[in-house]
């Protein structure tokens, strides 16, 4: 049997650790007792340290659970579904609680378990009986709008000494003979997850009954970021290939070890060559790491965890008898720090390529350009205005804000060129229409039988006219060129008042004919 | 009241584009029959390229181009999905008022090649109702089969004498004055390219001044990336950390991608042997190693690590 199992509290206070955390849990408890709702529970803390352990005993204390993890398919018709219904449905006459475990609530999948943190949301406002809610990580995502609505406890890792004592009482229940020293050490590499550590006391205690020092040095510790560092230091302060290769065997994404490594090198080594030399490898090692990465066959992986191990330790002529503090890379803080910038720059970038027909590339390497340009301010105001560009987005090419009475004058001039450009829209337009309008009086005209004939009148006359005012024009053409087209106008209604006859669409007709006639 | 004069002096008719005339010349061709095959223009960045796309779909398409033309450039998305979807659905629709619809593809070099298989089948399953046009910089990175499918014509660089004639014409109506010699300084800094000339004319002429070679000399070397040149000399003269972090700026603060960054330093480099900063023997290894971490890059290798380990070759 399993000593996770067998040595699991059977009451709340049996629970080791977290005193603090768990008055309150109590009150909560009791308060609920009483008959006073609360808030929903939310266990926060990391993986091994009782969270769920506590969880089902309190819901021991209420009449019925509902247990719902990571296993269970959690999407919004799901919970809805297995505690939606449940939670806000109460017996009419008795107090009859029913504990809600939501487990791993950050662990919801975006795709597979949709909509399951806003079914959790509706959960925790529709529900009368108890819920706890257990996550690892409080700046989780998905726990943002939860743990507003949630009394948080969060909860601490185990510290080692009680780890220690727990370990020295199953020890002599199991019959184990335990070195007090081991049994310390064991508690340490636990870094505070218990689970982990029992499973390991077990695992070496089932062989034989008696644990001694070399028993727990198969056990790797927990804790990852001291073998990161671990790795690295070795790469930086050993020559010997043996050690390199059995520091850097950890289950570490070799990526991040390379950053880190190259990260230490020039911090380090102090000679030029043995920067180049360990650069030159670990190069080849990021190759093989590209490499794996694109034909997905990571047996590359291991060449390139040569390079940057033994290659690197290699490359200096002999170790450095200083302390070394291993920096963890700058690359990834510069990166976080960055972000909004970056934004900014994609977003600005973004408006150009829509407005001017470039790729974001093209309009970021115009940017140097456009920072010269934006030093006049009645430039940078256009552009700006072009582009639609707000005041943020102004501020990266300039560190002034465009003065108050430029942006005036500016808005001032736009809006008579506005004025003047629409009034040549209009007129534009009122010209259309009348021509429009006079082809379809002259298809009215058609239609009337009786105007046929008189038309025919009109076109004789007109040509008349035509024949007339050609002989006009040339003598205004020697006299006046530009005064024609007025005169023409004139000539040519005289012309046509002269030919007037009684009939009113006749006229019109005639005036619109002989408009189009020129 | 322009905004950016690249805008703003962008021809629209196809007569009005600057170099290029026997390209316009065999364009004008399909505008007289009203029907076209598959285009790809291909030349290097400015010289016209997706300013002679829409000016060809504007006469072609007359008045109602704006409902008939689809453009996708570089930054919009462009995966399979796109190419599947919205390029399609584009293409499957009846032309409003126009002979026929067109999609105009800019920077069709940077579509994955997964994306480019994609359209090769739409490029001829349409072809009574949509015609394509693609840009690139480089054509032998498109696929064989698109490129069997088009018309391929190949933009020059544009040639000193029309780049002038078109700056003039700029100065004449944005009333800026000007010296013979800067512009001609212009045309030497935008090597071909019509929006960096016009982008520097703009910024010359920002400052309010005649634009002379200095004022040009001035707004070039000012708008030259100053970080790359800086690591480089501190990386000579032995400061590795400091170079490093410059590296780290320029790529994650400016966003300079790493085949960018490989472009200006070698530009920088072998702008130093030029000035005779630098003697051969340093130069060719430089190369050796600049050429190495180009090839590395472009395989698929974390560009930030390579640039680093070039860096060390400068110590």
């Amino acid at each position: 049997m399993l000593w996770t199992e067998k040595y699991r509290p059977k009451s709340i206070d049996d629970v080791i650790g977290n005193n603090k955390e768990k008055k309150e849990i109590q009150q909560w408890l009791d308060q609920w007792k009483k008959g006073n709702p609360q808030k929903p529970l939310l266990l926060v803390g990391s993986a091994g340290i009782g969270k769920t352990t506590l969880a089902h005993l309190i819901a021991e204390q209420f009449d019925e659970s509902i247990e719902l993890n990571a296993s269970d398919k959690r999407s919004q018709d799901e919970i809805m579904k297995t505690v939606g219904e449940s939670s806000s449905s109460m017996p009419l006459f008795s107090q009859f609680y029913k504990c809600i475990i939501l487990d791993e609530v950050d662990g919801i999948h975006g795709t597979n378990d949709r909509g399951g943190v806003k079914a959790i949301n509706e959960v925790i406002k529709k529900s009368k009986h108890p819920l706890i809610l257990i996550a690892n990580d409080f700046y989780s995502k998905r726990l943002t709008t939860i743990k507003t609505k949630c009394q948080v406890i969060k909860m601490k890792k185990i510290r080692s000494p009680s780890i220690n004592k727990l370990f020295k009482k199953i020890a002599e229940e199991e019959g184990v003979k335990a070195d007090p020293e081991v049994l310390k050490e064991l508690s340490k590499k636990a870094g505070g997850d218990l689970r982990s550590a029992l499973n390991s006391f077990q695992a070496i205690s089932d062989e034989n009954k008696t644990l001694e020092k070399e028993d727990i040095e198969n056990i790797s510790s927990k804790d990852d970021r001291s073998t990161i560092i671990n790795a690295v230091t070795v790469v930086m302060k050993s020559k010997t290939p043996s050690n390199v290769k059995k520091a850097l065997i950890t289950e570490e994404d070799p990526n991040l070890i390379m950053e880190y490594i190259a990260e230490n090198v020039p911090r380090e080594y102090k000679k030029k060559k043995e920067i180049q030399k360990a650069y030159e490898n670990l190069a080849k090692a990021d190759l093989y790491l590209g490499r794996a990465q694109q034909s997905r066959n990571y047996g590359y992986w291991k060449y390139a965890t040569d390079y940057m191990g033994v290659g690197v330790a290699n490359s200096k002529d002999e170790t450095y008898r200083k302390f070394t503090k291993i920096t963890s890379p700058t690359v990834f803080s510069k990166m976080r720090k960055n972000k909004g910038k970056k934004n900014l720059r994609d977003k600005i970038a973004e408006k150009m390529s829509e407005k001017m027909h470039i790729s974001n590339a093209v309009a970021i390497s115009m940017f140097p350009y456009l920072k010269i340009m934006f030093e006049n301010d009645e430039l940078a105001w256009e552009i700006s205005d072009f582009l639609e560009f707000n005041d943020e987005e102004i501020k990266l090419f300039r560190k002034k804000k465009i003065p108050k009475n430029v942006i005036r004058k500016m808005e001032k001039q736009k809006n008579q060129i506005r004025e003047s450009k629409k009034e040549k829209y209009r007129e534009k337009i009122s010209e259309k229409i009348i021509k429009e309008t006079g082809e379809l009086a002259k298809n009215e005209v058609e239609d009337i039988e009786s105007v046929i004939e008189t038309q025919k009148e009109i076109t004789k006359i007109e040509k008349k006219t035509q024949q007339n005012y050609k002989k006009e024009e040339d003598k205004f053409k020697i006299k006046n060129p530009k005064k024609t087209v007025e005169n023409k106008k004139e000539t040519k209604e005289k012309l046509v008042e002269d030919s007037k006859k009684d009939d009113k669409n006749k006229n019109e007709k005639s005036k619109q004919t002989s408009l189009f006639s020129f | 009241m322009s905004g950016p004069l690249v805008e703003k002096y962008r021809p629209q008719t196809l007569d009005d584009i600057v170099g290029q005339k026997s390209i316009i010349k065999r364009l004008q061709k399909y505008v007289g029959e009203k029907s076209m095959p598959n285009l790809m223009f291909t030349g290097p960045a400015g010289v016209g390229k997706t300013t002679t796309a829409i000016a060809l779909v504007k006469t072609i398409l007359g008045d109602y181009w704006r409902q008939n033309f689809l453009e996708l450039n570089a930054s919009d998305a462009r995966g399979i999905e796109t190419v599947r979807n919205n390029i399609k659905n584009f293409c499957r629709l009846k032309p409003v008022n126009a002979p026929f619809r067109i999609i105009f593809l800019d920077e069709v070099d940077n579509m994955t090649k997964d994306a480019q298989h994609a359209l090769r089948r739409e490029m001829e399953m349409y072809t009574k109702t949509a015609s394509f046009i693609l840009s690139c910089n480089y054509s032998s990175k498109i696929i064989d089969p698109i490129q069997s499918r088009c018309a391929i014509f190949r933009f020059a660089p544009i040639n000193g004498e029309s780049m002038i004639k078109r700056l003039k014409y700029i100065c004449k109506h944005q009333k800026i004055k000007y010296e013979d010699e800067g512009l001609e300084n212009i045309v030497y800094f935008a090597e071909g390219d019509m929006r960096k000339a016009i982008n520097i004319l703009q910024s010359c002429a920002s400052e309010g001044e005649k634009v002379t070679e200095e004022s040009v000399y001035e707004v070039v070397s000012k708008a030259r990336p100053q970080d790359v040149n800086l690591m480089i000399t501190s990386a000579l003269s032995g400061d590795f950390m400091k170079a490093r972090d410059l590296l780290k700026e320029t790529m994650i603060i400016q966003g300079t991608s790493g085949e960018d960054m490989i472009t200006q330093i070698y530009t920088d480099v072998s702008k130093r042997v030029y000035d005779g900063k630098m003697n051969s023997d340093i130069y060719i290894e430089l190369i050796d190693a600049i050429a190495d971490c180009d090839f590395r890059i472009r395989e698929g290798a974390n560009p930030r690590i390579q640039l680093e380990a070039l860096l060390t070759k400068f110590l």
